[in-house]
C-alpha cells in the first residue's frame, strides 16, 4: 500500500497552484514529482505548491522539492511553497533549508502576489 | 535465514481478498456448469498463481481406490498428467509426486465427494517454504469447490435437471402440472393441464378462467399464505374440464422450487379426485350403488368392516396391484406397502380407526409391474343406519408427482452446497488485527432451507488512522445475493479507503449500484470510528441503529438514517455523529437478529439492549450472549451478521513492533506511532517530528535489508520520565550515506533528536534516538 496523498491543480493567471494533501513519503514521492511536472505547462511562470493541508512529509518528499526547483529553473520557471507559520512541518522545512531552493510563503495570496 | 520468519506473518488483506475472489470465481463457474475437466484446469492454474508455486496437481482416486489419476496440473513433467500413481493403503503423506517433481515443500489437502475421500489437490514449491494456515485454507476452499462440482457432475450423469428437461418429463406424464415464477405468475402448464382445461398457450390466465368461481378465493388464499412462507401447500377445488364442460374436483399440491438456493417459484400438480368425491357422496346413499359406481371408476377404491379388514376393492385397485379380489380381502393389502413406509402407514391407520377419524397417507404400494409406486390413500368412516360400519377409501397414483418432487429436492440440495461454499469463501474467515481495538464478529446462516443469505461484516483501517466498520444485508437469498454481497464488500473496502465521510461512501456505492444492470438492494450500516477520541460518524442506509454499550448502560445511536442502497437515484444519504464514552463497546448487527414475524421491532430492540447489557467482558462472550439470548432456542429464520468493537485504552509507556522491510510498512508504522505518541501527551509538532525521525531511521533499515522477500526490521519506543527513547534495528549491514536524500534523512534525525547513536553489529544495525518532550515536562 502506498501512502495516500492527493494533489489538486489549478491555473491562476501565469501561475499553477498545486494543493497537496495527505502524506508524502518514499512510496509516493517520485510519483508525485511526475504528476507535478506534468501539470506545469510551458507558458506558466510559477508553480506554487501549497502544503498547508499536508499531514506528513519525509526526506524523500523534501528531496522532490529540491529536484523540482532545479528542473523548473532549467525551464526558466520558478517554484514557491505555501505553508502557514504554525505548521508542524515548519521546522523540518527550515532545517533542511528548502527555502534556499524555493521561497516559503505564509499564505497563497502572498505567494501569488509577488 | 530471513525466510524463516515467513509464516509468523498473516497474509496481507489484499492477498486474502484476491484469493476469496478466486474461489468465488471457481464456485460460480462450477455452478454455471463448467465441465469438470475445465474446472480442474482452472483450479490448478489459480492455485499456482495465488500461492506462487511452480507445480500443482489435481489427483483423483481411481475407481478401485488403489491408484491416483493425475487429472489436471500445472508444471507437471511429461508422463505424469493422465498417468496413474500407485496408492499404498489410505495414504496421508504428501504424494509420491514430491520425489518425482523434486519439490522442496508441498501442501496437500483432500477432495471429498459425497463425504468420501475422492482425491487430493497439491501445491509443490521448488524452493523450501513454509505454507501458512492461510495457504492451506485457500487450498481447502478450492478443494471443496472441486468436490461439490464432482458431485454435481456425477448426478448429472443420472439425471438432467434443466427446466427444459422438466418440461419434457412433465409433458409425458398424464398428471396435470404447472410451474410459477417467484412472483407467483404461471410460467408453464403441461400438456395434461392444457388437455384438461382446453386452455391455450396463454398460461397466465389459466387458473383464473378454469377454477370454479366459488372455490377460487379459498384456493388463492391457501396458495398465497404458503407462498409467503415458501412452504408446500395442498388444496382441493373444482376445475373446469374442457371435454365435458363440467367442473371436476382436483387435489392440487404445490412445492416450492429453488435454483442456486434461491426461491424461484412453485411447481405443482393437480390430481383428478372427482370420483373419490363422487364415491364418498354415493356411499351416503347406499353401499350397492357405491359398488356399481366404484367398478366403473378409474380410481382405486376399497371398503373395510368395523375392524379395518378389507371387504371390497374395486377394479381400479386390482388393475394396479395385479391381484384378485380374494387375495386383497382381509389385511393382506398391508403386505404390499413398501417396508420403509409400512410402520408409519399402519400406525396412523390404526390410530385413525380407534378415533373414527378420516385418514390420509402417502405411501408406496407394490405395483403389478414389480415396482413400488407412490399413492395417496384416503379413508373416511362410514355408517349404516347410524351405526359405525367400517371405512371407505380411495387411492390415487401420484408416482409422477412424487418423483418430480424428489428430483427437485436433489437439485436444490446440490445447488445449496455450492452456494454455501461460495458464501463461506466471501466472508472474512477472521477479522484483521487492528492496533488499539478489540474486535469480534459472528455470522449465522439462516436455518430456513433456502436461506443462503447476503449478510456480511467487514473492518478496515483507514489511512487517517480511523477504523471503518460495516455490516450489510443484501435483499434476497441464494447465490445471487451471496455474489452481490462479495461485490458490495469490495466496493466498501475501496471507497472506505478514499472517502472519509460515511454518507459520501454510501452515496458513492449507491451510484455504483444504480449504474449496474442488475437489480440490487441492500441495507447497510457504515461507521467510522476514531479509536483515540471515541468520535464516530455513521450512515444507516435502511439499516437498524448501532448499539452503544457504555459503562452507564446501553443506548441506540439515532439519526443518520436514509433509504437502502439501490432504492433510488439520486438519493439523500445522511450521517450522524456521536462520541463513544471511554470503556464503551459498539455493536453492529443485521436485521436477522431483531426482526421476527411474531414480535414488533421495537420490542426486539429493547430485548437486544437489555441482554447486551453493560460494557464489561470480552467481546467474543458478548457476541455469544447476544445470539443465545436474542435468538433463543429457535434458529434464525434469516441469516445474521454481528460485529462488536471496543477501542482499547492506549498504553503510553512502550511499543514494540516487527515490520516487513518494505516501504509500504512506513504508513502502518506512522499509524501505530501516532496512537502511542498521542497517549504520551506530545504536542502536534513533537508528534510529527518524532514520527518523522523514526520513519527516516526505518527507511534506512528498509534499504539495508537485502536478500529475498521476507526481511523485517524492529521498532521499539518507550517513554519514561518525560524522555522518549526509540530504537530501530535492522538485520542487514550498515551502509554509508547514499545519495543526497538519505543524507538529508540522517541530517533530519540528528537535528530533531537530542541524542542519536548508531551501533553496527554482526546481526544488523541498531539506531537509538532520544528526545525529551517539552510539553510533557512543562505539565
Amino acid at each position: 500500500m502506498t501512502s495516500p496523498a492527493e494533489v489538486a491543480v489549478e491555473r491562476r493567471g501565469g501561475s499553477v497552484v498545486a494543493r497537496l494533501s495527505g502524506e508524502v513519503d518514499m512510496t509516493n514521492a517520485s510519483y508525485l514529482r511526475e504528476q507535478l511536472l506534468d501539470s506545469m505547462p510551458n507558458d506558466a511562470l510559477v508553480l506554487v505548491i501549497d502544503i498547508s493541508a499536508c499531514r506528513y512529509l519525509d526526506s524523500a518528499a523534501i528531496e522532490v522539492l529540491f529536484d523540482l526547483s532545479r528542473r523548473l529553473a532549467r525551464r526558466r520557471q520558478e517554484l514557491r511553497l505555501v505553508m502557514p507559520p504554525d505548521s508542524p512541518l515548519r521546522r523540518v522545512i527550515e532545517l533542511t533549508e528548502v527555502g534556499s531552493a524555493a521561497p516559503v510563503h505564509d499564505s497563497l495570496d502572498s505567494a501569488l502576489s509577488q | 535465514m530471513l525466510g524463516r520468519r515467513a509464516n509468523r506473518h498473516r497474509e496481507e488483506p489484499a492477498v486474502l481478498a484476491s484469493r476469496q475472489a478466486t474461489v468465488a470465481e471457481l464456485a460460480l463457474r462450477a455452478l454455471e456448469g463448467m465441465p469438470l475437466g475445465e474446472l480442474r484446469d482452472a483450479a490448478a492454474t489459480a492455485v499456482a498463481c495465488e500461492l506462487g508455486v511452480e507445480q500443482v496437481a489435481v489427483l483423483e482416486l481411481t475407481h478401485d481406490r488403489r491408484g491416483l489419476l493425475a487429472r489436471a496440473g500445472v508444471g507437471l513433467p511429461d508422463g505424469v498428467l493422465g498417468g496413474v500413481l500407485p496408492v499404498e493403503g489410505e495414504r496421508t503423506d504428501p504424494s509420491s509426486l514430491q520425489k518425482d517433481l523434486g519439490s522442496a515443500s508441498s501442501c496437500q489437502v483432500s477432495i471429498d465427494t459425497r463425504g468420501r475421500l475422492s482425491g487430493w489437490i497439491e501445491a509443490h514449491s521448488r524452493a523450501a517454504r513454509d505454507f501458512t494456515a492461510d495457504d492451506e485454507a485457500f487450498l481447502r476452499a478450492v478443494a471443496s469447490v472441486l468436490g461439490a462440482a464432482a458431485e454435481r457432475a456425477r448426478q448429472d450423469d443420472v439425471m438432467s435437471d434443466s427446466e427444459a428437461r422438466f418440461r419434457e418429463l412433465a409433458d409425458t406424464t398424464p398428471a396435470l402440472m404447472w410451474m410459477t415464477d417467484a412472483e407467483g405468475d404461471i410460467t408453464f402448464v403441461n400438456e395434461g393441464w392444457r388437455r384438461f382445461t382446453g386452455g391455450t398457450s396463454d398460461v397466465g390466465v389459466t387458473f383464473a378462467t378454469s377454477a370454479h368461481p366459488d372455490d377460487r378465493e379459498e384456493a388463492l388464499r391457501i396458495w398465497e399464505e404458503a407462498s409467503a412462507r415458501r412452504e408446500e401447500f395442498r388444496c382441493e377445488y373444482r376445475l373446469r374440464h374442457a371435454g365435458s364442460g363440467d367442473y371436476r374436483w382436483v387435489l392440487e399440491v404445490g412445492v416450492p422450487r429453488f435454483a442456486g438456493g434461491e426461491f424461484v417459484g412453485y411447481v405443482g400438480t393437480a390430481t383428478d379426485i372427482h370420483e373419490r368425491r363422487a364415491m364418498e357422496e354415493a356411499l351416503r346413499e347406499s353401499e350397492a350403488s357405491f359398488r356399481d359406481l366404484a367398478d366403473t371408476a378409474p380410481a382405486m377404491m376399497w371398503t373395510t368392516d368395523g375392524d379395518g379388514l378389507v371387504t371390497f376393492v374395486n377394479e381400479g385397485w386390482l388393475r394396479f396391484t395385479g391381484t384378485t379380489l380374494e387375495e386383497e380381502l382381509g389385511a393382506s393389502w398391508q403386505l404390499g406397502v413398501h417396508p420403509e413406509d409400512a410402520d408409519a402407514t399402519l400406525s396412523t391407520w390404526d390410530r385413525a380407526r380407534e378415533e373414527r377419524r378420516s385418514w390420509e397417507r402417502e405411501y408406496r404400494l407394490l405395483h403389478h409391474s414389480g415396482e413400488y409406486r407412490w399413492i395417496v390413500d384416503r379413508g373416511v368412516p362410514r355408517y349404516e343406519g347410524g351405526r359405525y360400519a367400517g371405512y371407505v377409501g380411495t387411492a390415487i397414483d401420484i408416482h409422477e408427482r412424487k418423483t418430480m418432487e424428489a428430483r427437485l429436492l436433489e437439485v436444490y440440495q446440490r445447488e445449496h452446497k455450492i452456494a454455501e461454499t461460495l458464501q463461506r469463501s466471501l466472508l472474512p474467515e477472521r477479522l484483521p488485527q487492528i492496533e488499539g481495538v478489540e474486535l469480534a464478529a459472528r455470522y449465522l446462516p439462516g436455518a430456513r432451507g433456502a436461506a443462503i443469505g447476503g449478510d456480511w461484516y467487514d473492518v478496515l483501517e483507514r489511512p487517517d488512522g480511523r477504523v471503518a466498520l460495516v455490516v450489510g444485508d443484501v435483499v434476497g437469498h441464494g447465490l445471487r445475493a451471496a455474489a452481490t454481497m462479495g461485490q458490495l464488500r469490495n466496493a466498501f473496502r475501496a471507497y472506505g479507503l478514499v472517502e472519509s465521510s460515511p454518507s459520501e461512501v454510501v452515496a458513492r456505492i449507491n451510484r455504483l449500484v444504480m449504474s449496474g444492470v442488475e437489480d440490487v438492494m441492500a441495507t447497510v450500516l457504515y461507521l467510522v470510528l476514531d479509536r483515540e477520541t471515541g468520535e464516530l460518524s455513521f450512515s444507516a442506509a435502511g439499516h437498524p441503529p448501532p448499539l452503544v454499550l457504555a459503562p452507564d448502560g446501553p443506548r441506540f445511536l439515532e439519526g443518520g438514517r436514509s433509504v437502502p442502497i439501490g432504492a433510488s437515484d439520486p438519493a439523500v444519504f445522511r450521517e450522524a455523529s456521536a462520541v463513544l464514552p471511554p470503556g464503551s463497546s459498539l455493536l453492529l448487527y443485521t436485521d436477522g437478529l431483531v426482526e421476527r414475524r411474531d414480535e414488533p421491532l421495537d420490542k426486539r430492540l429493547d430485548k437486544l439492549a437489555s441482554v447486551a447489557g453493560g460494557a464489561e467482558g470480552d467481546l467474543d462472550g458478548l457476541c455469544e450472549r447476544v445470539i443465545d439470548a436474542v435468538l433463543g432456542d429457535g434458529d434464525p429464520g434469516d441469516d445474521v451478521a454481528l460485529l462488536a468493537v471496543r477501542p482499547l485504552p492506549a498504553v503510553a509507556d512502550r511499543i514494540s513492533l516487527t515490520l516487513p522491510a518494505e516501504p509500504a510498512s512506513l504508513a502502518s508504522l506512522r499509524r501505530r506511532l501516532a496512537r502511542f505518541l498521542h497517549a504520551t501527551g506530545a504536542s502536534d509538532l513533537e508528534q510529527y517530528e518524532i514520527t518523522l525521525t523514526i520513519s527516516e531511521a526505518a527507511g534506512n533499515a528498509i534499504e539495508h535489508a537485502y536478500g529475498p522477500g521476507d526481511a523485517t526490521y524492529d521498532v521499539e519506543v518507550s517513554f519514561t520520565r518525560g524522555e522518549l527513547v526509540a530504537t530501530v534495528r535492522d538485520h542487514g549491514t550498515w551502509r554509508e550515506r547514499r545519495g543526497e536524500h538519505r543524507g538529508r534523512g540522517l541530517n533530519i534525525i540528528e537535528k530533531l533528536m537530542d541524542d542519536v547513536r548508531v551501533t553496527p553489529g554482526e546481526e544488523g544495525t541498531e539506531v537509538t534516538m532520544r528526545r525529551r518532550l517539552a510539553a510533557v515536562e512543562a505539565a
